[in-house]
């Protein structure tokens, strides 16, 4: 059923992103997109249990996998980096584009 | 060897930062990083065996250098080389160099991790500094096209990091190997977002407006040497998995033919020398053996032709055929179109005979009917006019124009068996009937092809239909 649920975020997002007309809101669908593949990623990592994984000395908890979050840190941050970035392409687009159609910038910028 | 490798790693981006601490040196510090990567090339060819790597446990980083990678090293090393000393006379910013070796820091880890997470890391950190040196030119083009390749290619990728944990459900690791254990969903969505990322068949279709629309070094590094970091791991996946090796090969088989067909309808010569990297990207994937060796020839080549390109007098075909091209600059551009067209004592002859020779009978044809496309292409450059008066070139052009060209004669050394008399008459025969169709059918031809599946909505949507083929394909029979 979770599965199912961050399964519909991606896709949301992925449709979003062809549908949508305006720059920015098909970067807002990437986003939504990269927080269902994090979230899938939280899924899968509590598949073992849901507890937080630091070793103490009391009794045999069921720990959730460290390893998929730890993995999906790196993809949190360089998934941040890019946001940023076409955000600031976008501003800068947005000066000869106000309305920031993707169409018609495409239309002004391919030869 | 195993701290050498780490230290070799961490290198590029080590002195890459160190280029905005100390400006000034910026041309050298990078030159530097090209040349210690190349140092270490050689070192893994004079390596009896592959140096694997565990850092912490199974469920880690894993990395792996052997020849195969080495070929990868070396070309990421002498393409990064060229770049620099091509823009060396040139105002560029301590910012550019900097960026470029990002570009080969990244690209080398790609090139020696064999888990999906490094290799997660190498690519999406390549395709940040790519996208950097696209729109370094800061126009509206140039922004948009940057913009256009860093959505592409993350949206790729997030299908991908989904293909990763997949992979990792089914065997708690995330090494390359766990792919043979991996639901079929699992190579769809790892191999689709690879395939962009790489540039192959449809979902290349992204990369000829990218790499013609970029400046001329740019153009070079991408063409190069960036897009074989997402062709390297299907490669390294075909060797390491049994089951996909199949897979890797159709689409390296369309990809080949796809390139070709595009190309012989282009006027422009960078586009055209764009579909001819997505046709020579297919030639790397359909023997995943020997790809490595034609990567290296591919790489030299390919930048050195763009490089060229740039100092034409014009892009379009038809302007060019109008003009007189200096002689000096057309013997540049024939050694070049030769190499790629597989002629002998060149590179290109040893890469594609070594191919062919590795593939079965019915792939070994369709190649063979690729390779006469390839001819047909590059005789468009070979028959230009010449003897027009030398214009003033940029002064870093030589140099680097000979580090390639001197390259593909040296490179001659890897493989010394394609030289036999058979394998020479099948190479210029080859290039022959390319010629000959050339002179009779395509000199005239004036189709132009549509480019409507290069909208980015089109690029977008065929994502999600290269998925389902490579799910359909990867489903056990």
């Amino acid at each position: 059923m979770l599965e199912a649920l961050v399964l519909a975020t991606v896709f949301c997002g992925f449709f979003g992103i062809i549908f949508k007309k305006n720059l920015i809101m098909k970067i807002v669908c990437m986003d939504v997109m990269s927080t269902g593949v994090i979230a899938y990623y939280v899924v899968v990592a509590s598949r073992s249990g849901w507890l937080t994984p630091i070793i103490s000395k009391g009794k045999n908890v069921a720990y959730a996998d460290p390893v998929p979050q730890a993995v999906i840190l790196t993809a949190i941050v360089i998934g941040f980096s890019i946001q940023a970035l076409m955000l600031v392409s976008v501003m800068k687009l947005a000066r000869d584009n106000p309305t920031l159609e993707s169409n018609e910038i495409e239309m002004n910028n391919t030869p | 060897m195993n701290t050498l490798t780490i230290a070799w790693i961490g290198l590029p981006f080590f002195v890459g930062f160190s280029i905005y601490l100390i400006p000034k040196l910026d041309k050298y510090l990078a030159i530097f990083g090209a040349i210690a990567s190349a140092a270490y090339a050689f070192q893994l060819f004079a390596m009896p065996s592959a140096v694997t790597l565990e850092l912490l446990d199974n469920f880690s980083v894993t990395l792996l250098v052997d020849r195969l990678s080495g070929y990868f090293i070396l070309t990421n090393a002498l393409v990064t080389a060229a770049v620099i000393i091509y823009c060396w006379p040139t105002d560029k910013t301590a910012f550019f160099y900097a960026q470029i070796l990002m570009v080969h820091g990244s690209l080398n880890a790609a090139f020696a991790s064999t888990d999906f997470i490094s290799l997660y890391v190498g690519l999406e950190v390549s395709g940040i500094a790519a996208f950097l040196l696209i729109a370094y030119a800061r126009t509206d083009r140039s922004i948009w096209v940057a913009l256009r390749y860093l959505f592409i290619s993350n949206t790729a990728m997030l299908f991908y990091l989904v293909g990763a944990v997949l992979v990792y459900k089914a065997s708690h690791s995330f090494s390359f190997a766990g792919l043979g254990a991996a639901p079929p969903e699992a190579i769809a969505l790892i191999f689709m977002g690879l395939l962009v990322k790489g540039g192959v068949f449809v979902s290349g279709l992204w990369l000829p407006l990218t790499h013609s629309e970029s400046e001329t070094p740019v153009s070079a590094l991408l063409s190069g040497i960036v897009v074989k970091a997402g062709v390297y791991p299907l490669v390294r996946c075909a060797l390491m998995v049994e089951e996909v090796a199949p897979i890797v090969q159709i689409f390296g088989v369309g990809a080949a033919f796809m390139g070709v067909f595009y190309g012989i309808f282009e006027k422009d010569t960078k586009r055209m020398l764009a579909f001819s990297t997505v046709s020579q990207l297919g030639w790397i994937l359909v023997a995943p053996e020997v790809g490595g060796f034609y990567a290296l020839a591919h790489g030299l080549v390919k930048s050195a032709l763009f490089l060229i390109a740039g100092s034409l007098p014009s892009r379009d075909f038809k302007e060019l055929q109008q003009k007189q091209i200096n002689t000096t600059l057309w013997i540049a551009l024939v050694v070049a179109s030769l190499s790629i067209s597989g002629f002998p004592f060149l590179v290109g002859f040893g890469a594609k005979m070594l191919t062919l020779k590795n593939l079965t009978p019915a792939y070994a044809i369709a190649m063979n009917v690729a390779a006469v496309g390839t001819a047909i292409l590059f005789a468009k450059f070979i028959f230009l006019p010449r003897g027009g008066e030398a214009k003033k070139s940029k002064p870093g052009f030589w140099p680097a124009v000979l580090l390639l060209l001197g390259g593909l004669i040296a490179a001659n050394a890897f493989d010394v068996q394609a030289y036999t008399l058979e394998n020479m008459l099948k190479a210029i025969a080859i290039i022959g009937v390319g010629w000959l169709a050339y002179f009779l059918i395509f000199q005239r031809t004036a189709i132009k092809l549509p480019r409507m599946l290069e909208q980015f909505d089109h690029l977008v949507g065929f994502m999600s239909l290269i998925s389902l083929l490579l799910f359909w394909m990867a489903l056990p029979k």
